[in-house]
């Protein structure tokens, strides 16, 4: 078959690598069942595969590299769900996907499936470094200036089954952005990288680390502002080897690479990675041209073509149609080919489960894949779905066919575009539902002509300190908390991820779960009833501080 | 090591765990064995649910059973948990009604 | 204590084994233990008159052993056995020996199995990342094969 668009294509050698995996796996769980493993030895391997234990049954996340996939990987994900699971999949803000309904005694069948169409479920979880995260409009954005995606494919392949970095204090996640515009949260990584164009065709990247959210919310220091191709992944072992050696192992809530760069400075640690260069054989990790180009070489380029009129043709359309031009307006995003545009498809529909996808919605996804943007998929750190590269004048033939599988919402960006963790209803670590208070507030602001009248507005849900639904960078966040087996709800404003970012500020009290969704409503009112032309949310609380958004949350009517 | 047991009047305890094999929610009944409907698990109270705590963790590899642990109901019928957690653990996500433990076969 | 041996090193038994902090004082230790908060950077004195360094994992989830042993071969080019004891799972066996590790002791319980170390020995034909053993090229790109 040819080579696809958007992600490295595997060989032989990459295909008998996860076999390799799957029958280590494999054994892993005959073990487990015959009682050689205990479950506190089997927890950490089966996690480094992404087979979690909920509340309810066992979870697999299923790692997307980078966020894409294609085609015919998607259609396996939803043959997956609808087999072993129970007809759907809800993707993550690490741009993966994990199934809620999995027997163990399934995994193994189900990674060999994986496998037939070259995915697998590699350090989804686990003390050792993640799937890599990227930009999602990546060679597609027109304000991009390096493309990250070979770059995040070297970071997989060099950070799978590390030897040395297998078992780290605590787990650790790494983002590569190569656009101006972070779009990646790079400073809410243990690494963050931007990567931009240097000297000779290569580029550069500037290296922040010590970023995270979950309890202790940091935003990223730059460790390094120019590092060399060629010493990339001599840069990442120095840092990650000063992390294995002197990060905390005492208590698991000061183990992130955050809390050590805190407790001895950015210059202490920069000063503790140049030692390690210093000793290490840096012809021995040097990343060189040909490995890089290899690699390039099994990413497929989308031969753009678009007639000349496409841009007429889809101006004519938004025209003739107000809701398709509403769709485009928040759903769309500036290609750097001016015959195409970027599509964002909403997982969120007014009143549904944010991230969630139906086996059919799933299969029907690979079909406009294949129709409007070369078999190639994206998915978002937002919980969305990305078409990179959509005719423009081929735009609305997409758009009509979201909307008969329902996912046609105008909202991408707005309010109705809510971030949240599975929370209470499925997570072992959960104290609070984040799904319910998501769907009531969708349901709230359901009508996408209040949702564009608002404008920029994110609203980030967490069911426990953890922070999977990122509540410390939601424009307005949510923290889920349990009070005496009671669900009350923590807010935040103003916090953000983008270009930049900060943490959010905590309002007040705790709420109870039957108040919460009333006072984001007057949040929401406040900032309506004193906004000036032009302004978002997060302006207009920049100009007022947070006070009157205080007295409106916990005004009591 | 084992936390002192503080139960509300008209509250007892039930042990539950995680089936090894499927992941499922189970409870533990008196005869021994383990239920994924929490309306078969026996009703303890502290002393009892201590003596039982051991020997089910003692037996839980045997069971084919994961994290073995007692939590506080109702001593209603059926028994109904008194956390948020442990009742939707006992009936299933509350987002999912079709999926609710007590429907299924 | 049964020893299993990682690679072409032969695993030797010492009488002596002492903690980093008696190395000092004992000049006929030929062989010394490291705890896994210990700095291998400390042993540098002491390197050419040792024979064997014991890596002592507390459990299997404390990574800092891999570190060490990388730092022993890598930065000390300490070329004497390395060995691993403690609470070590047969799922790490390349890990241990791409990082330098020569030989283990066997845990007593049913991970302590030679065939178990033995399988994960050869369970995975490339790896995408270099380490302390001679290797080369598998293909284009990262991956590599020990060079035998």
């Amino acid at each position: 078959m040819s080579i696809p668009v958007g992600h490295y294509q595997y060989d032989r050698i990459d295909r008998d690598f996860l076999q390799a995996r799957i029958a280590e796996f494999e054994g892993q769980v005959n073990r487990r069942l015959d009682g050689t493993l205990s479950e506190d030895e089997f927890k950490p391997l089966r996690l480094m595969n992404g087979l979690y234990l909920q509340l309810h049954a066992y979870m697999l996340r299923v790692a997307i590299p980078y966020g894409i996939l294609d085609s015919r990987q998607l259609r396996k994900l939803g043959e997956i769900a609808r087999r072993y699971d129970r007809d759907y999949g809800h993707f993550t803000t690490r741009q993966n996907i994990q199934f809620n309904w999995i027997r163990l005694e399934d995994t193994p069948a189900i990674l060999r499936e994986l496998a037939e169409v070259d995915m697998h479920a590699i350090q989804t979880s686990g003390n050792c470094i993640r799937n890599v995260t990227a930009d999602e409009y990546a060679g597609a954005a027109a304000d991009e200036l390096v493309d990250p995606r070979v770059h995040a494919e070297i970071l997989r392949q060099w950070s799978t089954l590390h030897p040395e970095f297998t078992f780290l204090p605590r787990k650790f996640k790494i983002a590569i952005s190569g656009s101006p515009n972070d779009r990646v949260a790079a400073r809410f990584h243990d690494i963050g990288i931007l990567a931009r164009p240097g000297e000779a065709g290569a580029p550069v990247f500037r290296i922040f680390v010590g970023g995270g959210l979950g309890r202790t919310p940091v935003i990223g220091e730059e460790l390094f502002d120019s590092v060399r191709e060629e010493h990339l992944l001599a840069t990442l072992e120095a840092i990650l080897r000063v992390y294995n050696a002197h990060g905390r192992r005492d208590n698991i809530y000061k183990a992130r690479i955050k809390i050590l760069v805190q407790a001895i400075g950015v210059e202490a640690y920069r000063e503790a990675v140049e030692a390690e260069l210093a000793q290490m054989d840096l012809e021995r990790y040097r990343l060189t041209p040909e490995a890089v180009a290899a690699i390039r070489a099994r990413f497929a380029v989308p031969l753009l073509e678009a007639p000349a009129d496409a841009d007429a043709v889809l101006a004519q359309q938004r025209r003739d149609d107000p809701l398709f031009d509403r769709w485009v307006r928040s759903n769309t995003h500036v290609h750097r080919d001016p015959g195409h545009i970027i599509a964002t498809i909403s997982l969120k529909p007014g009143g549904g489960i944010p991230g969630d996808a139906t086996s059919a919605q799933i299969a029907r996804l690979a079909d406009l894949a294949d129709a409007y943007s070369f078999g190639e998929i994206r998915i978002t750190h937002l919980q969305n779905v990305v078409l990179g590269h959509v005719r423009k004048d081929r735009l609305r033939d997409l758009w009509l066919g979201l909307a008969e599988v329902g996912l046609a919402e105008a909202n991408i960006g707005l309010i109705g575009d809510i971030v949240a963790c599975p929370g209470l209803d499925y997570c072992a670590l959960a104290n609070a539902r984040s799904i319910p208070i998501a769907q009531k507030l969708g349901a709230r602001f359901a009508d996408t002509a209040l949702q564009a009248e608002i404008g920029a507005l994110r609203i980030n849900i967490s069911g426990c300190i953890n922070a999977c639904g990122h509540h410390h960078a939601g424009h307005i966040g949510l923290l889920g908390v349990d009070k005496r087996g009671e669900e009350f709800f923590q807010l935040t404003v103003g916090g953000r991820a983008e270009n930049g970012a900060a943490i959010g500020t905590i309002l007040g009290a705790a709420l109870p779960e039957d108040e919460t969704v009333d006072a984001i409503a007057r949040l929401v009112d406040c900032y309506l009833g004193r906004r000036e032309s032009g302004e978002t949310f997060l302006d207009t609380l920049t100009r007022l501080g947070h006070e009157p958004f205080r007295e409106a949350a916990y005004e009591t009517v | 090591m084992k936390r002192p047991v503080r139960l509300e009047p008209g509250q007892k305890l039930v042990l539950t765990a995680n089936r090894l094999l499927d992941g499922r929610t189970v409870w533990w009944g008196a005869d021994g064995t383990w239920d994924s409907h929490i309306g078969r698990a026996a009703i303890l109270d502290a002393d009892e649910a201590e003596v039982a705590l051991l020997r089910a963790t003692e037996q839980a590899q045997r069971d084919g059973v994961v994290g073995v642990y007692d939590t506080a109901v109702q001593d209603v019928v059926p028994p109904e948990p008194v956390t948020v957690r442990e009742k939707i653990r006992a009936h299933g996500p509350t987002v999912h009604p079709e999926f609710a433990v007590e429907t299924e076969q | 204590m049964r020893l299993f041996e990682l690679g072409e090193r032969s695993a030797q038994v010492h009488d002596v084994l002492v903690t980093l902090a008696e190395l000092a004082e004992r000049d006929d230790a030929r062989a010394v233990l490291l705890e896994s908060a210990d700095d291998p950077a400390l042993l540098k004195p002491y390197l050419n008159r040792l024979d064997l360094v014991v890596l002592r994992f507390p459990v299997f989830r404390d990574g800092r052993g891999f570190t060490q042993a990388r730092e022993l071969r890598e930065y000390l080019r300490f070329s004497g056995e390395i060995r691993a004891e403690g609470h070590i799972l047969p799922d790490q066996a390349a890990f241990l020996r791409r990082c330098g590790v020569d030989s283990v002791v066997l845990p007593k319980d049913g991970n302590g199995d030679p065939a178990l170390w033995e399988k994960q020995l050869r369970q995975f034909p490339v790896a995408y990342q270099r380490s302390v053993l001679p290797e080369r090229s598998v293909g284009p790109g990262l991956r590599v094969e020990e060079a035998s």
